[in-house]
C-alpha cells in the first residue's frame, strides 16, 4: 500500500494510574485508518472503545495517561506528547467528536447559534454576522428544517435527534478530516437511529471524511462501516472487513456476542453465551383461594386506561387563574383510552418510541399510577382501590424497572431489599426470611452469599438479577417489566432474557414486557402491541405482527431496524 | 409573567400581614411599652395621659386595626423614643445597611466565585488547598472576633483604617452615601470585609463544588472536544452551569445580611439599620419594630422574586412557550 493512511494507531495503551492499581484500559491497540473510510469500533462497556476514541484526541484526565510508545498519527504528524495548546488546535479542526447523548453534550443555558459561535471562534476569528451564517448554513447540512430560525433555539427545543444533528454539525463546522463518533445514536429511538445513520453516510461520502464509529450494537456498525475492530479488555482481538467479521467471525468472543442477539436466535429459545444456573425457585405460598382457571383468556384485563399529567396548582396560582391572570399549564395525555386483554401465562410485548406512553401504561398495570379513567383487573379482581385517593391493594403484580440501581436502595442490603416486601406481607416470617432470600437469589443465578451485600456491590447484570429477584420473591401472577434489557450490554442482556424465560416458564408468570427493541421483544413475547401517542395502533401475535405488519407506524419501525447480514453456517 | 407577579405581590401582603400580627402581639407579651417611655417617679395623671397619647388603653385588637388603617394610607406610626414618623426613622439609616451590604455581597461574589472555580477546576493544586482551607476559617470564626482582629490589627496596631463610624459622606438623591469619598471608603472596607468572609466562603465552596461536577459533564467534553479553549470553557460554559445555586445563595445572603448586620454594625459602630432594630427592641419601641420587621419581610419576598426571575434569565428551559 503506497498511500499513507490517514490515521495510525500502534500500540496505543492509556492506564489508569489509581492507588488500588494500574487499571490498564486500553491495553496495546493498532489499526489504521484511510481517507473516506469508516470504521465500526465495537465492544462492551469497559472494553475500552471509548477511552480510545478520547486517547486519540487527547483528552484523558488524570488519573490516566497514555503510555510511553504508544503513537498516533494524523496524515505522519505524531499526537502522542502533543503539549495542551498543539492538540487544541486538532480537536474540532482536524478530528472531531460526537458522543452518546445531545441532551447532555450540549449545554442547556446557551442558543445552538451560541454554541456554534464558540465552536468557530475556537480555530477562527469570525464577525457575528458570519458566525450567524455559518451556523445556519451548518444546521442546513445536517437536514434540520428552517435552519434560520432554529439557529435562536436553544437545546431543549428540540427532540433527541436534531440535538443530535446539532452536535454532528458542530463536529462538521471546520471540516475535520476525521469524525470519532461514540455511541451517537444509543440515547435515540430506532427510527430517528435509522435517519441519522444514512445521512451519516451521505455526509461521509459527500465530504470524503472518515469516521471511526464507536458502539455496542453490531447490527448499527454492520449498516455503516466498511471495517469492524471487536474490542475486549482493552485489546482489538478481531479486526477486518465488517461482512467477513459478521458473517465469518474467527475469534469465539465475537460468536459469542453474535449468538447473545435475541435477533439472531429462533423465538422463545434460550440464548447462547447467557450461562443459566438452573436452581429451582421456592415453593410458593398456598393461596387460600384457587383463582378460577374459567377465566383464563381475560386474565389480565386493561379497560378503558386513560391518564393525563398536568400539575396541581396552588392556592394563590388558583386565585391568579380564576382572576384570569395566569393559565392554567398545558397538560399531557400519556395514555388514551387504551384496552388489552391478556391470557394467564401469556407474555405481551408492549412496544414504542420514547413519549409513546408505554411505560405509563406499564405502571397503571402495575398499580403504580392510578389511571383518570378506566380500569385494571387481574382475574377479576381489581388493582387499584376505588374512591378519592386509590392505592394498589394487590401483590399479584410486580414490576422490574429499567435501571436496577436507580430501583434499589443503595442503604439497604440487597438481602433486606428482597425481604422487605414479602415480610410486609406475610408471605415469610421472620426467621425463615433468611433462607427465602437465598433461595431467591439462588433462582436467579446468584451466590446466596451475596445477599449481605449491597447494590454499588453488583455489576449491572447482577443487580438486574437482584430486581427480578426482588419482584418474584412479592411472588406475584403478573410481572412488568419496564425496559428490563435496555442498559446491559449483549452478553449480559441475552442471559436476564434467558433468565425470563425459564422463569416465566417454571413459574407460569403473566408478563407484560415493555420495550423499545424489537428483536428482544419478538424473542421473549407471544403477543406484541404496538404503541403510538397514547394509543394501540397494532396488537396481534408476534409472528403475525413482524412478518405483515398492518399499521403504517408499525411498518415504518420495523423497517428502521438495521439488520445485520445473516451468518454463514459451516 | 403578569399573573406570576401577581401571585408574588398576593403573597407578599399576607407574609406582611401575618408579620405584623406576630409582631404586635409579640412586643405586647413582652411588657407595656409606657414602662420604658416614662420614669416610675412620674405623677399618675402624666401616665395616663401619656397611655391615652399613644392609644395603649385601647384593647389590643383595637390598636392593631388603628395600626392597619394607618398603614393603608402610608402613616406607619411615631417612634415612641424618636418621636419622628417611623419610614422616615428607617430610610435615614437604610442607605448606611444598604451600601454596607451591596459591598460585603458583592466582594464576597466577586472574589469567592472566581477563587471557586479555580479551585473546582485544578482540585489538587496547592493554590486551590489553600483555597478551601481558608474557605473552612470563613466558615468557623465567628463573625464579632474577626471584627475585633480586623479593629486591632489595622485600626490600632497599623492605624492604617478607622476603627468606626461612616466618615465623611455625599449626598446623592437626598440620601448620604459613604461610598462616593475616599474617608468613606476607607471606613466601608473593614465591616465589609467583615461581613463578607462568610459569604465568601460560602460561595468559594459553592463554586468549586460546581465546578467539580461540570468539568465532568459531557458538555465540558463535546466543548473540549470542539477545540475551545480552557478559559472560554470556563467562561462561557462553566459559569453558565454553575450559575443557578450561586444567584440563589447571593440572594438569599443579601436579604439576610441586609436585615441582620446587627453585630458587625454593632462593632464598627455603623449607623445602619440593624443597630436601630436592637435599640427598639430594648427600648419596646413597638413601631419601629413592626415597621422594621414587616420590611424585612417585603425585602426577602422581592430578592426572592428576583431571584426566580434571575433563574428564568438563565436557564431557558424555565421560559414557557418554547417550540415544543
Amino acid at each position: 500500500m503506497s498511500e499513507t493512511p490517514l490515521l495510525q494507531v500502534s500500540n496505543l495503551a492509556t492506564y489508569f494510574h489509581t492507588r488500588a492499581g494500574v487499571v490498564k484500559a486500553v491495553d496495546g491497540v493498532s489499526f489504521a485508518l484511510k481517507r473516506g473510510q469508516v470504521m465500526g469500533l465495537v465492544g462492551e462497556s469497559g472494553s475500552g472503545k471509548s477511552i480510545t476514541g478520547f486517547s486519540i484526541i487527547g483528552l484523558i484526565d488524570a488519573p490516566g495517561r497514555v503510555e510511553p510508545g504508544s503513537s498516533v498519527t494524523l496524515e505522519g504528524r505524531e499526537l502522542v506528547g502533543l503539549s495542551g495548546a498543539e492538540l487544541r488546535k486538532i480537536r474540532g479542526r482536524q478530528i472531531a467528536m460526537v458522543f452518546q447523548d445531545p441532551m447532555m453534550t450540549l449545554n442547556p443555558m446557551l442558543t445552538i447559534g451560541t454554541q456554534i459561535r464558540l465552536a468557530l471562534e475556537a480555530h477562527e476569528t469570525v464577525s457575528g454576522g458570519e458566525a450567524r451564517r455559518r451556523a445556519v448554513a451548518a444546521l442546513a447540512q445536517v437536514r434540520i428544517p428552517d435552519p434560520e430560525g432554529k439557529v435562536d433555539f436553544y437545546p431543549h427545543q428540540f427532540s433527541g435527534g436534531m440535538r443530535q444533528r446539532v452536535a454532528i454539525a458542530i463536529a462538521l463546522l471546520h471540516r475535520p478530516r476525521l469524525i470519532i463518533c461514540d455511541e451517537p445514536t444509543t440515547a435515540l429511538d430506532v427510527s430517528v437511529q435509522a435517519e441519522i445513520l444514512s445521512e451519516m453516510k451521505e455526509l461521509v461520502a459527500e465530504l470524503g471524511t472518515s469516521l471511526i464509529w464507536i458502539s455496542h450494537d453490531l447490527a448499527v456498525v454492520s449498516a455503516l462501516a466498511d471495517h469492524v475492530c471487536v474490542m475486549r479488555h482493552g485489546k482489538i482481538v478481531e479486526a477486518g472487513p465488517t461482512l467477513a467479521v459478521l458473517t465469518r467471525p474467527e475469534h469465539p468472543y465475537t460468536r459469542a456476542l453474535l449468538d447473545a442477539l435475541p435477533s439472531r436466535a429462533a423465538p422463545g429459545t434460550l440464548l447462547a453465551g447467557g450461562i443459566g444456573a438452573d436452581v429451582a425457585p421456592p415453593p410458593r405460598k398456598p393461596r387460600a383461594e384457587t383463582t378460577p382457571v374459567a377465566n383464563a383468556t381475560h386474565y389480565v384485563v386493561i379497560d378503558h386506561v386513560a391518564k393525563r399529567f398536568s400539575q396541581t396548582p396552588g392556592l394563590f396560582r388558583k386565585l391568579a387563574q380564576k382572576a384570569g391572570l395566569s393559565r392554567p399549564p398545558a397538560a399531557v395525555q400519556a395514555v388514551g383510552g387504551v384496552t388489552l386483554e391478556l391470557k394467564r401465562g401469556e407474555a405481551l410485548g408492549l412496544v414504542g418510541e420514547s413519549g409513546s406512553g408505554k411505560s405509563t401504561l406499564g405502571r397503571i398495570a402495575a398499580g403504580i399510577y392510578a389511571p383518570d379513567s378506566g380500569s385494571v383487573r387481574i382475574a377479576g379482581a381489581p388493582v387499584m382501590s376505588s374512591g378519592g385517593n386509590p392505592h394498589k391493594i394487590t401483590t399479584q403484580v410486580q414490576t422490574i424497572f429499567q435501571d436496577p440501581f436507580a430501583s434499589l436502595n443503595p442503604r439497604m442490603t440487597v438481602g433486606d431489599s428482597i425481604a422487605e416486601g414479602p415480610l410486609a406481607h406475610g408471605l415469610v416470617d421472620r426467621a425463615g426470611a433468611k433462607a427465602y432470600v437465598a433461595q431467591w437469589l439462588a433462582a436467579v443465578g446468584l451466590d446466596p452469599s451475596f445477599a449481605v451485600r449491597y447494590p454499588h456491590q453488583f455489576s449491572g447484570g447482577q443487580r438486574q438479577r437482584v430486581a427480578i429477584a426482588r419482584a418474584l420473591a412479592m411472588q406475584p401472577d403478573v410481572v412488568v417489566c419496564d425496559e428490563p434489557v435496555a442498559s446491559l450490554d449483549v452478553s449480559i442482556q441475552a442471559q436476564i432474557i434467558n433468565l425470563l424465560i425459564r422463569l416465566r416458564q417454571e413459574l407460569d408468570l403473566t408478563l407484560i414486557f415493555i420495550s423499545h427493541d424489537l428483536s428482544v421483544v419478538r424473542h421473549l413475547c407471544d403477543r406484541v402491541a404496538i404503541m403510538y401517542r397514547g394509543q394501540i395502533v397494532e396488537s396481534g401475535p408476534a409472528g403475525a405482527i413482524y412478518d405483515h405488519p398492518q399499521h403504517d407506524y408499525t411498518k415504518r419501525l420495523l423497517a428502521a431496524v438495521p439488520v445485520l447480514p445473516a451468518p454463514v453456517t459451516n | 409573567m403578569l399573573g406570576h407577579v401577581a401571585v408574588r405581590l398576593a403573597q407578599s401582603l399576607v407574609v406582611m400581614l401575618v408579620m405584623s400580627a406576630l409582631v404586635f402581639v409579640g412586643v405586647y407579651a413582652i411588657g407595656n411599652p409606657i414602662d420604658v417611655l416614662i420614669g416610675p417617679d412620674v405623677s399618675q395623671e402624666l401616665r395616663l395621659q401619656t397611655i391615652a397619647r399613644y392609644g395603649l388603653d385601647q384593647p389590643l385588637w383595637q390598636q392593631y386595626f388603628t395600626f392597619l388603617g394607618r398603614v393603608l394610607h402610608g402613616d406607619f406610626g411615631r417612634s415612641f423614643v424618636f418621636g419622628i414618623p417611623v419610614m422616615d426613622l428607617i430610610l435615614s439609616r437604610l442607605p448606611a445597611t444598604l451600601e454596607l451590604t451591596l459591598a460585603a455581597v458583592c466582594g464576597a461574589a466577586l472574589v469567592g466565585i472566581p477563587a471557586g472555580i479555580y479551585a473546582g477546576y485544578r482540585p489538587n493544586s496547592l493554590p486551590a488547598r489553600a483555597i478551601m482551607t481558608l474557605s473552612i476559617l470563613g466558615f468557623s470564626v465567628p463573625t464579632f472576633w474577626i471584627g475585633l482582629v480586623l479593629i486591632m490589627a489595622f485600626a490600632v496596631q497599623l492605624q492604617w483604617l478607622p476603627a468606626g463610624g461612616r466618615g465623611e459622606t455625599v449626598s446623592l438623591f437626598g440620601v448620604p452615601w459613604s461610598f462616593l469619598t475616599l474617608d468613606g471608603l476607607n471606613h466601608l472596607l473593614l465591616p465589609a470585609l467583615n461581613l463578607s468572609l462568610f459569604k465568601l466562603a460560602l460561595m468559594t465552596r459553592l463554586a468549586r463544588a460546581g465546578t467539580r461536577e461540570a468539568m465532568l459533564s459531557d458538555t465540558v467534553k463535546f466543548a473540549r472536544a470542539a477545540g475551545l479553549s480552557e478559559w472560554t470553557v470556563l467562561r462561557r460554559h462553566v459559569l453558565r452551569l454553575i450559575a443557578i445555586p450561586l444567584v440563589t445563595v447571593f440572594g438569599l445572603e443579601f436579604a439576610s445580611t441586609l436585615a441582620f448586620a446587627v453585630v458587625t454594625e454593632t462593632i464598627f459602630s455603623w449607623p445602619g439599620i440593624g443597630k436601630l432594630i436592637i435599640d427598639s427592641i430594648q427600648s419596646l419601641d413597638r413601631p419601629v419594630m413592626v415597621a422594621y420587621l414587616m420590611l424585612v419581610s417585603f425585602v426577602f419576598i422581592a430578592i426572592n422574586f428576583l431571584v426566580d426571575l434571575a433563574y428564568v434569565g438563565l436557564d431557558p428551559r424555565l421560559r414557557k412557550g418554547g417550540a415544543r
